[in-house]
């Protein structure tokens, strides 16, 4: 008989709405409990006391009792269990439960479904119900749920320093709407952030009308409008130029899945362009292949930085930034006289670029090839310059995109969102506001968000500036640089989107909610609110605002389902504005660009980029993301001064040498890290680390660079020193090698070799062990599994990892993976399970030294890696079939299940480190301290090194309870997600009673790496059904195994990457670097023979 | 007949020259054989017993603290990291292990084969087995993450049915190195039992009478009593030849069961035990000479024994030699680039020196032993004795930390430094070690009397001195 399950749980994918049906009915509780926003219980957030006895409410089982040595001695910890004072409808306690939210990015907004665990939001995924299927995030969205339970956010209502009660603050907020309304906003001043909520820009509108005289300031340390307003400039024909800036009308969306040849100039849209998972995904899109026969798109890349789209690219031209304008000048000049577009007078608008053009002379070759291509791809080819480069460059870019037939088809363009739409409410920026104040015209200063103080143009001096207004005001997420006592009278915190009803617009203008999925947890207020309260708008329900903008757009008489509609899908189908009609003005077109200066050791070009982790600096409390390695360099915690071999070796710096940089008489000090691949005499000088006010994650890590930025030059400037300082600097790099030695690890070809060979991932397989031969000792699971249901397997495709690092975070999200802090990373002690490991090769011959034995400490020196092929490769347990590290633990500890999962028993592990030895591919990550219990700072205190309750309370309630949290002692690993796993077969096994079919279809869930993963590039599911698509790709030409001589038969298996070079191009490398490293180690693979090495059965 | 008596031709003397250098020198007799040695252990303490022992202690009370900070903060205290998960703790453990192998090897196998100069050595390379093997046990106890579950690597029958995993190496470990351990100590101890007769019967106080009689277990020196003995000690020696060499063949699997490059290596059984016995005796010769010199045993442990250890020495030292140049052979042989590379990556990468080292200790030094003069010049062999251990140590060092350092994916290699605690919980061991010897040498007979007796001309019934023929021999 089989027993009865008590109450069997619902589906794990079921989204709720966030207010039930009765709830909507009019009743007086009802209307209190609107008010209120949330359930009673919940409110007073200031109140420690209370905030416990929330949490007490929402976590059925909460640890309360003390833990660690002292105080409770060796006890067992007390549990309190509370109940529900009234329990939700529908609501099965250990189920959780899923609402679509979305993440407000600077340019637009990223879809979510957040998962919350007994009302605590857990876990961030992609909405792939979202059109398109943008079921991948970005890293920063990832990694965004940490913010929301750091316990340094701003927790508390301030008055010079002083905490006061949340009416306090409130009370004034409203003294000082009725002042405002009387004198119409006279001396009222707004600096806000860029945003894309209509609702924001709704009630924006209502405090204008509200108060005519007061002013709007707009500021973003990383501002990327720079590109739509070259897109405004170039497109729209009536756009005017006013002041020194261009109100934007347009918005350029790329559309890379469409496009045959891609030119990146100086655009680093895999990683620090906005909306970058899209780009991915787009891009991902045209690399994909299913065969030998499909096509694939050729990206070219001329950049200064050594970025992941430079690591993606086919063709990488190196040049420091300031010298982009001339290779674009030149490859302008090509296309358009390749492709002159009619009714141009060609020769005359190239005569303004003929100068900066004569100055990329040296790289004529490849520009004139690189055109040719893109030519010939007339139709199908597209041209992107990122945000750093000035408008001329972007505005011959689209030129060229007009030329090559892009518009419309790879290049499609919006009209803008709300922000700047209307060149009358257009916002003006920082140094206008900077101007106002220093003209003593600032009774009060607003900020909303943002952290001017920290990030301003250095020549504002902006801490000055800020204090003269006589009353500064800001909201805030964090006290941080700006909220400083001394240069803001008033701070209110600030809701995590996670806790705040609002709403935004996608890149492409997709309508989207913000639903909170918890009430603020110190009682911050969402901009909304604050701006409703500033219109006198009491009380000002942020609920209702987006309600009443939705009314806006929902038709008439049908709202309510519409809108229940829009929280479920968590975006307004059909709601993104068409691409316009918008040809090239070429009459317009007069892009100014002058012929680069000249680069030395003594005038060297500064470049101030988007951190990879912390973006400007937003991040930099983040653990997760300041412990993420950068996709590129591997280094956490840190920034350092990025520059070339050579111009190291000019300069007589090595890496981890502190070196002062002087621009312009200002100067910052950091440690020089040599970046294989980076420009001769660029520096690469990341934003947004040396936080002072950051909190105990960020405070102090690394340098601020900010300090060299001015006004004039934001992005790259020229005429910078260096002068060693003699110290060194630590850094912690989680991968010290560069190359792979030759292995046939990452294993490429190019297209036409995959072409004429389309199996030739397997033969850089090894000789041995011979196929076929039966073991001595038959594994007693081989049996079980072919009567199992599921076989789970893992296909990587590196042809579209792109190594963004989303899947990291959100592995660490889902398996509760602690951070270890920088010392330990320094030690090799992450605990990452997933890795993206990076390997630059390039060609032997340039490789001079012989010895593959030669020191670490040399490589940063050699010549081989001025131009290094880069290639990347998620790294996490291979779930072996016969796996070399459960036959030697001692313990039983790690052990195979008979869905072919090797299985970690942690309350079983005694630690003897055995089986990370025998791990081939080493992705076994132990415990060394008490990672979860301790501060990263006490880890060698031992006991004595507690951490404090705030960080408890909220470090309890980030982790995923599906999901055991690790002691010290143990080992750990990649589980290929399990309890999703398990999830999935229970409620498949509901759902299948007594019909028996109790096997998951494919798709109905997947690991966290692989729904993070913008590029659709990591592809798990059963491998026992032949249709699932993980079979499928295992069924692929290109499918390999990392280390298949060994014979353990890993479940995960990748697919080879495919290079696309132009043979016309004058770099063309006839094979790939890291096939030409094979080969002079092992011979030529095209003579191996693939049957030779039979692979183990999968 | 009378004439036929006297015309029996005895054979002709023995030239000077070819006569065997005697095991006990300046023809002791057997009790002052009895006082020297019993009084090494009777009497006033002595200063320099003092000057060593206090530092001892004070060096295991380090080690102590060691392990307290380490079990209550955690493995991360040590240097070990990824790649490198085991670092000084699994080298030690082996190095220990290893100095543990002379001890049984002298006193059972050396028996076995009748080599009779063992008995100068034996009771002190036995002593210093267990408490290697001691300190070598601390090492895989406590270098686990969680110490307080080591008793699952036992099995025992708990009501979950947990049963330890008999595939691992390690758990070979656990039975090998606690039945060595067992098995060396009885034989330690019966081997004593005569002998602490002797001390018995010697003793002048009540408390000493008391317990050296509670060991002694009754001992009479009865024919019965050494006629049991005899057989017993024939057996133990027995049981304890295979144990010699198993215990570090399985030490050795710990690394060629693996598929680690530097470490799935079939070579390792026989080359872990030969460098075993080589490390064992480089200890034996560097306790051995100072304290000969010390408690004036120069008598008892004679050039000769030293002599024959150094010979010992040389033979292993080059069996060793072999198997590194052997291990290289196959690496290029097997064909395969990893196995390849771990070998050059030992003699040519990063821990190039470790490598060296071990080659010049181990490989290099070892072969002055040709020269009959270098094993005469004790103060010569008590350098390379030292030397062999620090080469012994480096073995381990790069079988282990170089073998992990660079494996299969060039992405994880590291570099392993040793932290502070590693090196002074090295350093604790040295401590406990020293303590237990030198409480050993100042409470116990620490040659075996009886056996060495057995061994001198007097004992032997037709030799001139021996027996009761020797009326001028004076038998104390």
């Amino acid at each position: 008989m089989k027993p009865t399950p008590p109450l069997p749980p619902e589906p794990a994918d079921g989204r709720k709405y966030w207010r039930s049906l009765d709830q909507l009915t009019e009743t007086a509780e009802f209307q209190q409990w609107m008010e209120r926003e949330f359930p009673e219980g919940a409110t007073e957030w200031h109140d420690p006391v209370s905030r416990r006895h929330f949490v007490k409410i929402m976590s059925a089982s909460f640890l309360l009792a003390g833990l660690g040595l002292a105080g409770s001695g060796c006890r067992r910890p007390e549990e309190k269990v509370m109940p529900f004072a009234v329990q939700p409808e529908g609501y099965v306690h250990g189920q959780p439960q899923y609402y679509a939210t979305a993440m407000p990015t600077r340019t637009g907004a990223i879809p979510l479904v957040v998962k919350a665990q007994e009302g605590r939001p857990v876990k961030i995924e992609g909405n792939d119900k979202f059109p398109g299927g943008h079921r991948g995030t970005d890293r920063y969205a990832q990694a965004s749920i940490l913010n929301l339970y750091d316990p340094d956010r701003a927790t508390r209502f301030v008055k010079n320093g002083q905490t006061v009660t949340r009416t306090e603050a409130l009370d004034f907020l409203e003294e000082l709407a009725r002042k405002f309304a009387g004198n119409r906003g006279a001396g009222l001043a707004f600096l806000i952030e860029p945003r894309t909520s209509p609702s924001f820009h709704r009630l924006r509108q209502v405090l204008q009308q509200k108060l005519p005289e007061s002013q709007w300031f707009l500021h973003e340390p990383v501002d990327t409008a720079p590109v739509n307003v070259a897109a405004t400039a170039a497109f729209d024909a009536e756009a005017q130029l006013i002041h020194d800036q261009w109100g934007h009308t347009r918005r350029p969306r790329y559309r890379l899945d469409k496009a045959a040849r891609i030119l990146a100039l100086d655009c680093d849209f895999i990683g620090d362009e906005d909306e970058s998972h899209t780009l991915i995904r787009d891009f991902a899109q045209g690399r994909k292949l299913s065969g030998p026969t499909d096509a694939m798109s050729r990206l070219y890349v001329v950049e200064s930085l050594m970025t992941l789209t430079g690591a993606q690219a086919d063709h990488r031209l190196r040049t420091p930034a300031s010298r982009v304008a001339a290779v674009t000048a030149r490859m302008a000049m090509e296309i358009l006289k390749l492709a002159p577009p009619a009714g141009v007078d060609v020769a005359a608008l190239t005569q303004r670029f003929a100068a900066a053009a004569d100055a990329a002379e040296g790289d004529a070759k490849w520009i004139a090839a690189c055109a040719r291509d893109l030519v010939e791809h007339k139709g199908r080819a597209v041209v992107l310059a990122g945000h750093r480069q000035p408008i001329a460059v972007q505005w011959l870019a689209h030129a060229m995109n007009a030329a090559l037939g892009a518009v419309g088809q790879t290049l499609e363009l919006y009209p803008a969102l709300s922000s700047g739409a209307n060149p009358a409410d257009r916002l003006l920026p920082l140094f206008s506001l900077a101007k106002w104040l220093n003209d003593g015209k600032a009774d009060t200063l607003v900020i909303l968000g943002g952290n001017p103080v920290f990030t301003a143009a250095a020549d504002l001096d902006w801490a000055k500036t800020q204090r003269q207004a006589r009353t500064v005001i800001r909201l805030g997420y964090y006290e941080d640089e700006t909220a400083a006592a001394k240069l803001c009278d008033w701070h209110f915190p600030l809701a995590h989107y996670l806790e705040s009803w609002g709403d935004a617009r996608t890149h492409d203008g997709t309508l989207v909610p913000v639903q909170p999925l918890i009430q603020p947890l110190f009682g911050g207020l969402t901009e909304l609110e604050f701006l409703a309260r500033l219109a006198g708008e009491t009380p000002a329900n942020p609920h209702e605002i987006v309600r009443e903008t939705f009314r806006r757009e929902a038709r008439p008489g049908n709202f309510e389902e519409e809108w229940k509609q829009f929280l479920y899908d968590g975006f307004r189908a059909d709601s993104a504005p068409k691409p316009v009609e918008s040809p090239f003005a070429w009459a317009k077109c007069r892009p100014e660009t002058k012929a680069p200066e000249t680069l030395s050791k003594e005038r060297l070009e500064v470049i101030f980029h988007r951190d990879y982790s912390l973006d400007d600096g937003r991040y930099a409390n983040n653990g997760w993301l300041q412990e993420l390695p950068d996709p590129i360099t591997k280094m956490v915690w840190d920034n350092a001064v990025l520059l070339s071999r050579q111009t190291a070796r000019e300069l007589g710096v090595k890496n981890g040498e502190v070196v002062e940089v002087s621009l312009n008489g200002r100067s910052v000090k950091g440690p020089v890290w040599i970046q294989p691949g980076m420009a001769d005499y660029s520096l690469g000088l990341a934003l947004g680390y040396g936080r002072e006010r950051a909190g105990r994650v960020g405070n102090r890590v690394g340098f601020n660079a900010y300090p060299l930025r001015s006004r004039e030059t934001p992005h790259f400037a020229v005429g910078a020193t260096v002068r060693p300082t003699g110290k060194t600097y630590p850094l912690a790099c989680t991968q010290d090698h560069w190359s792979m030695e030759g292995r046939p690890i990452v294993r490429e070809a190019n297209l036409e070799q995959f072409q004429k060979d389309p199996g030739f991932a397997k033969r850089l397989n090894m000789h041995e062990p011979p196929g076929g031969m039966r073991p001595l000792y038959p594994n007693p699971l081989e049996e079980k599994k072919q009567k199992a249901h599921h076989q789970w397997g893992m296909s990587i495709d590196l042809n579209t990892c792109v190594g963004c690092s989303a899947c990291v975070i959100a592995c660490q999200s889902e398996n509760n993976i602690p951070i270890v802090g920088k010392d330990q990373v320094k030690r090799g002690r992450e605990m990452h399970w997933l890795r993206i490991d990076r390997y630059y090769a390039s060609d032997p011959a340039r490789q001079k030294d012989k010895s593959v034995w030669r020191r670490e400490g040399r490589q940063q020196f050699e010549s081989w890696i001025d131009d290094p092929q880069t290639v990347m490769q998620p790294m996490m347990c291979q779930h072996c079939e016969s796996a070399p590290c459960e036959n030697v633990c001692p313990v039983n500890a790690t052990v195979h299940d008979e869905e072919g999962l090797n299985v970690m028993a942690y309350n079983r592990c005694v630690g003897t480190r055995y089986c990370s030895n025998n791990c081939p591919y080493k992705v076994r990550r132990f415990n060394y301290f008490d990672y979860n219990k301790r501060p990263i700072n006490a880890l060698y205190l031992g006991p004595l090194g507690k951490r404090k309750d705030d960080e408890w309370d909220l470090i309890k309630m980030l982790k995923n309870p599906d999901v055991t949290v690790r002691m010290r002692g143990v080992m750990e690993k990649c589980t290929f997600c399990i309890q999703r796993i398990e999830q999935a077969k229970i409620a498949q096994k509901v759902k299948a009673r007594d019909s028996g079919d109790v096997v998951v279809p494919d798709g109905t869930f997947t690991t966290a790496c692989a729904q993070a993963c913008p590029a659709d590039a990591i592809v798990f599911g059963n491998i026992a059904d032949p249709a699932s698509r993980v079979s499928q790709l295992k069924r692929q030409e290109r499918d390999y195994t990392v280390m298949e001589y060994l014979n353990i038969r890993p479940r995960t298996t990748y697919l080879a990457r495919v290079r696309n070079p132009n043979p016309a191009m004058p770099d063309y490398p006839a094979i790939p670097a890291t096939l030409s490293e094979y080969a002079t180690k092992s011979g030529d693979p095209s003579l191996h023979s693939p049957a030779d090495a039979a692979p183990g059965e999968h | 007949m009378a004439d036929a008596a006297t015309q029996l031709k005895l054979p002709p003397p023995v030239p000077p020259e070819l006569e065997r250098v005697p095991l006990v020198g300046n023809n002791r007799d057997l009790g002052w054989l009895s006082d020297k040695i019993a009084g090494i252990a009777e009497g006033k303490t002595p200063l320099w017993w003092w000057c060593a022992f206090v530092p001892s202690v004070l060096a295991a009370g380090l080690l102590g603290a060691m392990l307290v900070y380490q079990i209550s903060t955690g493995v991360g205290v040590w240097g070990n990291h990824h790649p490198t998960m085991w670092g000084w703790d699994i080298i030690n453990f082996v190095w220990w292990i290893g100095i543990g192998h002379a001890g049984t090897l002298i006193s059972a196998i050396l028996f076995l084969l009748r080599q009779r100069w063992r008995t100068g050595v034996n009771r002190a390379a036995e002593a210093m087995t267990i408490f290697a093997v001691i300190c070598a046990g601390i090492y895989p106890a406590i270098h686990v993450g969680r110490v307080w579950y080591d008793w699952f690597l036992f099995p025992i029958p708990t009501a979950n049915g947990n049963w330890p995993q008999f595939r691992s190496p390690l758990m070979w470990d656990v039975f090998a190195v606690s039945t060595y351990f067992t098995v060396s100590v009885l034989f330690w101890y019966m081997g004593l039992i005569p002998d602490l007769a002797v001390m018995r019967d010697r003793a002048r106080t009540r408390l000493r009478q008391f317990f050296y009689g509670l060991f002694a277990l009754g001992w009479t020196g009865s024919n019965r009593h050494w006629s049991n003995y005899e057989k017993a000690y024939l057996i133990f020696a027995g049981l304890s030849t295979p144990l010699v060499l198993s215990v570090h063949s399985i030490v050795s699997l710990d690394f060629a069961v693996s598929q680690l490059p530097g470490w799935h290596t079939t070579i390792f059984p026989p080359y872990f035990v030969a460098g075993a016995i080589f490390s064992g005796f480089g200890m034996v010769l560097t306790l051995l000479i100072p304290l000969r010199k010390i408690c004036r045993l120069e008598d008892i442990i004679t050039k000769r024994h030293i002599d024959v250890m150094c010979k010992v020495t040389l033979a292993t030292g080059s069996i060793v030699g072999y198997a590194y140049g052997m291990e290289f052979f196959i690496a290029w042989y097997s064909g395969s680039p990893y196995e390849r590379f771990a070998f050059l990556n030992r003699a040519l990468g990063p821990y190039w020196w470790g490598y060296w080292l071990m080659i010049f200790c181990n490989v290099v030094v070892p072969q002055l032993f040709w020269c009959k003069r270098i094993r005469e010049n004790l103060l010569v062999v008590f350098i390379i004795s030292i030397l062999v251990n620090i080469g012994m140590w480096f073995e381990r060092f790069v079988i282990i930390v170089i073998s992990l350092h660079r494996d299969f994916l060039p992405s994880n290699w590291g570099y392993f430094k040793p932290s502070w605690v590693d090196i002074a919980t090295y350093l604790g061991t040295f401590g406990l070690f020293f303590t237990l010897f030198l409480l050993f040498m100042r409470f116990l007979p620490m040659i075996a009397i009886s056996e060495v007796k057995g061994v001198t001309p007097q004992a032997d019934p037709h030799h001139p001195l021996g027996g009761a023929k020797a009326n001028g021999g004076s038998l104390g």
